[in-house]
């Protein structure tokens, strides 16, 4: 890995800019138009509930998108900061409790009124969940508690600065007591949001109408619908035939047809999720970090982004995307070295017996085709690979055991919170578990222990961004390609704001012209 | 046999096909690699980050570290009380999601088998009693053609065609009957290739049917001895077919129902079995074996009452 290059800081640093710039786009189709008030958005989305809307599942994602689910604080894209939602304030009163002022004068869409006691049973349910939230469970907070009719008070287990991005998760939607019914959950008319669900068609779609109360003024939309559409390809046709107004999460594939769509905006934006070749750091041949770093300069990651890809993904340079406030913008997309990969490889000791095995997961179609280009790539320095597609559950107690050389893989490094840090704990410390690269190295678990009590964010985030450098620099796995959220949205839609970790689509603003 | 007797035959068919089929969805997630319970949560969570205390957990919960047998005993005794189980995923039960599913899928099939049958009739007959000539081989060469398009291929043409281009149909979902228009012929084809080449050949030996001669020999025009003697004959071999297709339907249509958003039964039976969501695919089975055993019964019937021998026979007994 190459570091400090002037000229590579400055194009990257570049790039990091115009990412950055893209990192929240927005729709803004006929601004001199005048809003319907009584239009409404049907948004195609990727994701159909399958938990009978527990919180604690990805569900509670459906209903944040829907405009209905919300929390006591909200983590804004933009500005990259955690805001107040529906508590105005919270403060740490000591290294274990934070106490959440709840906004006054705020009604549920039944009509009852969200106090201390209605939000307290709402969090403690998602506690006690059987298969508890990744953000929010008993590890990380201990109690939930009302102090008054209007205050709540969090304890944690231990000091813990991200607990405000604990808030704004999803997971830690709140409902009205209403909604927990001896068979499930039931939002129907149950939220804080813009907008109240209504009614559903099973496997299909929600419809939501507005909510004529919501606390934080009026709402521009008359309603709107959440089609489930698993299927990538029918989701760019749903744009494209007008049928929905937003489809969410456009495949690769259908991207060329939607840009030649003058009827269509499609707003990209940095996913925290990088397409990565895993390699197995507890065995040979790639327990020796020359020969890792060999495999890093064999691979051309523009071109594999152009090709494979189709340009709906950017070049990695690391760990992290370029546009994350703890990215090192130092650092460059790996260069293609072959003739040094050759002497690393040489250097290495490595003498071949038989070929690497790259596991390519059919979950993500494209791994097949990256796994050829590798496999072609890695000829080239004197390495033999053969690619196997298999499901990654079928290869996942295996790959946990260790016993693998390569997998191809993705991961969402902002895991329900808008902070790396349980990513960086679970996915590389010593004691990481879900550490698929089995690496290990105590300098890196300091720097991730002091990250996770650092209280002051550009500090913390300084700690993330040497912990990249340390996984970098110890180029413990090939991170191939960071992806890109893709939006469809029609030309009627205005103050779409694209939210890359699909959390927000029906909000109070946004518009639909006649 | 004795009506009774074809009844009882009928209802212990429909026993041991039901538990068998069962039996063999119960096996999947024992044979296949990888852990079972880890699927369940990497369905309702995505990712793959699962602590070993909350796989213990929710096996515990849903009773998964019994043994095999054990856990299909239990299945087999709320069977018998009428009781399909919880979902694994959902916890809600099993029946809220297959009854709607099988609503969807029986839409779907149905409409499919109706479109496939008026249009194998007649390309049939058209093609038996124009044989050798350009219609027949005009008709031989489409229904071969619709038999090779897959319906994967052929699901991407038509959307747009006819969603995107012309703005004819919907491009998916299941909320109006125009929804199902694209689906309803892309599942149609290979029926009506196979329905067809049935027909064409029970038209053709009931055209050289003994009866059928000695009828157009008293003096029975050709279109009314085509209408009285020869296509009623010549669909027998028609009902059987429709039997097997509609069973096949039922959960077969996976690829069409995923690519047009239907909520159906192909789907459910294929995401449950993905998901490692045993209850809920042992009770899609269920219900598509009772159905598939049920129509392939009433099919039979039809068949029976088609055979012009036999309604003979009942008319002079």
């Amino acid at each position: 890995m190459k570091l400090g290059r002037l000229s590579a800081a400055a194009g990257f640093a570049a790039l990091a800019l115009a990412l950055a710039a893209c990192s929240s786009t927005s729709a803004s189709s006929a601004p001199e138009k005048a809003a319907d008030p009584e239009a409404r958005v049907v948004v195609a989305n990727f994701r159909a509930p399958i938990s009978n809307w527990a919180l604690e599942s990805d569900d509670a994602y459906v209903l944040s998108i829907a405009g209905c689910l919300e929390t006591l604080a909200k983590y804004d894209q933009g500005t990259k900061t955690v805001e107040p939602m529906l508590a105005t304030s919270w403060k740490q009163s000591s290294d274990t409790e934070w106490d959440f002022e709840l906004r006054k004068n705020v009604e549920f869409q039944d009509g009852t009124i969200m106090d201390a006691k209605a939000v307290t049973a709402s969090l403690n349910h998602v506690l006690k969940a059987t298969a508890p939230a990744r953000a929010v469970n008993p590890k990380t907070i201990k109690k939930v508690e009302a102090l008054d009719a209007d205050t709540v008070r969090v304890t944690t287990p231990a000091a813990d600065p991200l607990l405000p991005y604990r808030m704004a998760s999803v997971n830690a939607g709140v409902l009205s007591p209403a909604a927990y019914t001896e068979t499930g959950i039931d939002p129907m008319n149950h939220c804080t949001g813009p907008f109240a669900p209504v009614s559903e068609k099973a496997g299909q779609s929600l419809t939501l109408d507005r909510n004529e109360n919501y606390w934080d003024g009026d709402v521009k939309l008359a309603g709107g619908e959440i089609r489930y559409i698993t299927e990538g390809a029918t989701r760019a046709t749903q744009v494209q035939t007008g049928e929905a107004d937003i489809s969410m999460s456009i495949p690769a594939t259908s991207l060329a047809a939607l840009e030649a769509d003058k009827q269509i905006s499609v707003l990209k934006a940095d996913s925290p999720r990088t397409s990565t070749l895993y390699l197995n750091n507890s065995r040979a041949p790639f327990d020796n970090v020359d020969l890792r770093k060999a495999v890093t300069m064999a691979l051309d990651l523009p071109a594999m982004a152009a090709s494979v890809y189709e340009g709906a993904a950017q070049p990695a340079t690391g760990p992290f995307a370029p546009s994350e406030p703890w990215a090192n913008p130092d650092l460059g997309v790996p260069q293609v070295n072959i003739e040094e990969a050759k002497k690393l490889v040489e250097a290495s000791g490595y003498k071949q017996e038989k070929p690497l095995e790259i596991i390519a997961i059919t979950e993500r179609a494209e791994f097949a085709g990256v796994g050829a280009i590798i496999q072609e790539q890695f000829k080239q320095i004197g390495l033999k690979a053969n690619v196997v597609t298999k499901s990654y559950g079928a290869v996942e107690p295996d790959v946990l055991a260790g016993k693998y050389d390569m997998i191809l893989s993705q991961r969402n490094r902002m895991i329900d919170i808008a902070d790396p840090i349980g990513f960086l704990q679970a996915d590389y410390s010593c004691e990481g578990g879900y550490n698929l690269s089995h690496y290990c190295n105590k300098d890196y678990d300091e720097l991730i222990n002091q990250a996770l009590v650092e209280k002051d964010e550009a500090k913390r985030h300084d700690l993330y961004r040497q912990a990249g450098d340390i996984l970098a620099e110890d180029a413990v796995n090939v991170w191939l390609v960071n992806e890109q959220a893709i939006d469809g949205v029609g030309s009627k839609v205005q103050g779409y704001v694209q939210d890359p970790l699909t959390r927000y689509v029906l909000t109070k603003d946004l518009a639909k012209i006649k | 046999m004795s009506p009774l007797a074809t009844v009882l035959r009928r209802v212990v068919g429909l026993g041991a096909a039901v538990l068998l089929s069962s039996f063999a969805v119960f096996l999947v997630p024992f044979v296949s690699p990888g852990d079972p319970v880890r699927a369940l949560l990497r369905a309702r969570m995505d990712i793959g980050e699962a602590d070993e205390a909350t796989v213990q957990a929710y096996a515990e919960q849903f009773g998964l570290h019994d043994p095999m047998l054990v856990q299909f005993g239990r299945w087999l005794g709320r069977f018998f009380t009428g009781d399909m189980g919880l979902s694994h995923i959902s916890g809600t039960p099993v029946a809220d999601q297959v009854l709607p599913a099988i609503g969807v899928t029986l839409s779907l099939a149905g409409g499919t088998l109706l479109v496939a049958i008026l249009v194998s009739i007649v390309l049939g007959v058209v093609s038996a009693t124009r044989a050798g000539q350009w219609p027949d081989r005009l008709i031989t060469s489409m229904t071969h053609a619709f038999i090779a398009i897959p319906e994967y291929a052929l699901a991407p043409l038509l959307v747009l065609l006819f969603a995107v281009r012309f703005s004819l149909l919907p491009s998916a979902g299941y909320d109006s009957p125009a929804s199902l228009v694209l689906p309803v012929f892309i599942l149609a084809l290979r029926p009506i290739s196979f329905f067809t080449v049935a027909v064409r050949s029970g038209v053709r030996q009931a055209l050289d049917s003994e009866h059928v001669l000695a009828a157009r020999a008293r003096g029975l025009g050709r279109t009314q001895a085509l209408m009285r003697h020869v296509v009623p004959h010549g669909l027998l071999p028609l009902w059987t077919m429709v039997g097997v297709w509609f069973a096949g339907l039922l959960g077969g249509s996976v690829i069409v129902e995923v690519i047009f958003a239907i909520p159906g039964m192909g789907r459910l039976i294929f995401d449950a079995i993905i998901n490692g969501d045993i209850p809920v695919a042992q009770g899609g089975v269920v219900v598509v074996v009772t159905c598939a055993v049920l129509v392939t019964g009433i099919i039979d019937l039809v068949h029976k009452l088609s055979d012009p021998n036999v309604r003979i026979g009942v008319r002079h007994g």
